[in-house]
């Protein structure tokens, strides 16, 4: 699998550009994709979506649920599409480095 | 090749972007007299194997020619069935819900030259580009899903054992003398995309062997809740294991639970189970999703497992053509295959299509398996 260098750190990636362990996150991660994502400042509302994915995946072994994403964030799904264009998959999983969404999607 | 741009800028992605605009309304696209009657036709009949006539209120007739395809096709075919619309139909053409092509025209005498010249299209290997059929009570294009041309999970390949199928049951295309319409389906695993769960003959990729587990990547790329919700006979559970003297967390699965759905796989990418020998294909039949005389029913299993001898899959197309055979001379007219077996009960209908029963065919799945048992003393020796 490839590996991506940026700002002196290494991370191995997938053909859709998801981290491949999700211990290798770091926050150099998220300026790195930002780009490929459409986001071009990482604001606070941002951190906040990305801090709950990781919180949740940490705590619970799976990513939430959209509606548990936009409950507990405070985000609708609208406003969720806003921050991260390509969505809370594609999106805002691929930047907290969790694993690549399954299933028929 | 050289990267061309449509104009799309990567810098600034959200500009001049077009989103949430459907589909096209489809009356852009109606053919004239169509446009004109909609909602007023008095009656219809079918002329002969694959033209068909719809009269208007008005006295106005539409004549439809019906042909076959791949469904799999090309550009260069797309083009060629638009230049056959072009000289015939004034641009004009319709694909079916069972992906057929329809040629629309307002005269019957050209209707029928348009069945000829279709009937004359042929690929340099000699098959037909466009033969016409399709209607009334005998078989039509076969709904069937990606197999190995696209998709990650199936068990068997579409494309060729609809093929296979398709050569096989060719004249029922062709011509109308089925005692009803038989609807054949397929799908390349048990997500049974498509419509196999309910046709009277259904052909379904199977796997016999349980997944390879991925010890040490499964937690980096899987999230292990989901694989262990995915399982249908909780099969999966949450597990650790020490490989090379690490640690991983992991699942394990106990194989005498495991029926090789491939479920957890969909959900897991650690999970493969695909295998050259163990797949195949099981056939079921008796289906429909009409509630013409009968209520729809599901397509029940009557070949557990058929294996996957590619590229023709003569074993499969030998018991769909003794069931095809068995059905049209069995059966009442306006009986469906579901409808017939019913009548005669399962255990004749095993004996007339020459099929052996095993036990693999006995429901076992949850309390409902109880219900698919026979409680009565009424059987045929």
């Amino acid at each position: 699998m490839a590996v991506v260098e940026f700002q002196g750190k290494q991370f191995e990636v997938d053909e859709d550009g998801f981290l491949l362990q999700f211990d290798s996150w770091a926050p150099e991660w998220v300026d790195y994709v930002k780009e490929s994502e459409g986001i071009k400042d990482l604001t606070d509302d941002h951190q906040k979506v990305i801090d709950f994915l990781q919180d949740y995946y940490k705590k619970n072994g799976i990513a939430p649920m959209v509606r548990i994403l936009s409950k507990v964030t405070g985000f609708k799904l609208k406003q969720i599409y806003e921050l991260f264009p390509s969505g809370p998959g594609k999106g805002a999983c691929k930047m907290a480095g969790l694993p690549k969404p399954t299933g028929c999607v | 090749m050289a990267f061309i741009s449509s104009g799309y800028n990567p810098e600034k992605p959200m500009e001049n972007r077009i989103s949430d605009i459907g589909p096209q309304h489809f009356t852009e696209f109606l053919q004239p007299v169509i446009k004109k009657n909609f909602g007023k036709w008095v009656y219809h009949e079918i002329l002969e194997p694959g033209v068909l006539k719809h009269v208007a209120e008005s006295g106005d007739a539409v004549y439809t020619v019906r042909c076959g395809t791949a469904r799999l096709m090309s550009v260069t075919h797309i083009r060629e069935i638009c230049d056959i619309a072009d000289q015939w139909c004034d641009g004009y053409l319709r694909f079916t819900t069972r992906n057929n092509i329809e040629f629309m025209v307002e005269d019957e005498g050209k209707a029928k030259d348009l069945k000829k010249f279709l009937n004359d299209q042929k690929f340099p290997g000699g098959s037909f580009k466009f033969p016409v059929g399709g209607t009334g009570a005998g078989v039509s294009n076969i709904v069937h899903t990606q197999g190995w041309v696209h998709c990650h999970t199936p068990a068997t390949d579409a494309s060729g054992t609809v093929k296979a199928t398709m050569d096989a049951v060719f004249d029922q295309f062709t011509d109308m003398k089925l005692p009803a319409p038989v609807r054949i389906s397929m799908a390349c695993c048990l997500n049974m995309c498509g419509a196999v769960h309910c046709s009277d003959i259904a052909i379904l990729g199977i796997h016999r062997k349980p997944p390879i587990i991925d010890h040490k990547y499964l937690d980096n790329l899987c999230e292990i809740p989901l694989a262990v919700a995915a399982c249908p006979t909780g099969a999966v559970r949450p597990s650790k294991v020490e490989v090379d003297g690490k640690d991983y967390k992991t699942v394990a699965i106990k194989e005498e639970r495991c029926m090789f759905c491939g479920n957890c796989y969909t959900m897991c990418p650690s999970l493969p189970l695909a295998d050259k020998e163990g797949d195949g294909i099981a056939l079921m039949v008796g289906g429909k999703v009409s509630n013409r005389i009968t209520k729809p029913a599901f397509s029940k299993v009557v070949v557990p497992f058929l294996p996957n001898n590619t590229p023709r899959w003569p074993e499969m197309t030998d018991v769909i053509k003794r069931i095809l055979t068995a059905y049209s001379e069995g059966a009442n007219k306006y009986e469906r295959l579901g409808d017939w077996a019913t009548r005669i009960g399962w255990e004749r209908f095993f004996e007339v299509c020459d099929l052996e029963f095993s036990e693999h065919l006995i429901d076992d799945f949850r309390d409902p398996a109880y219900y698919t048992w026979r409680q009565t003393t009424q059987f045929k020796w």
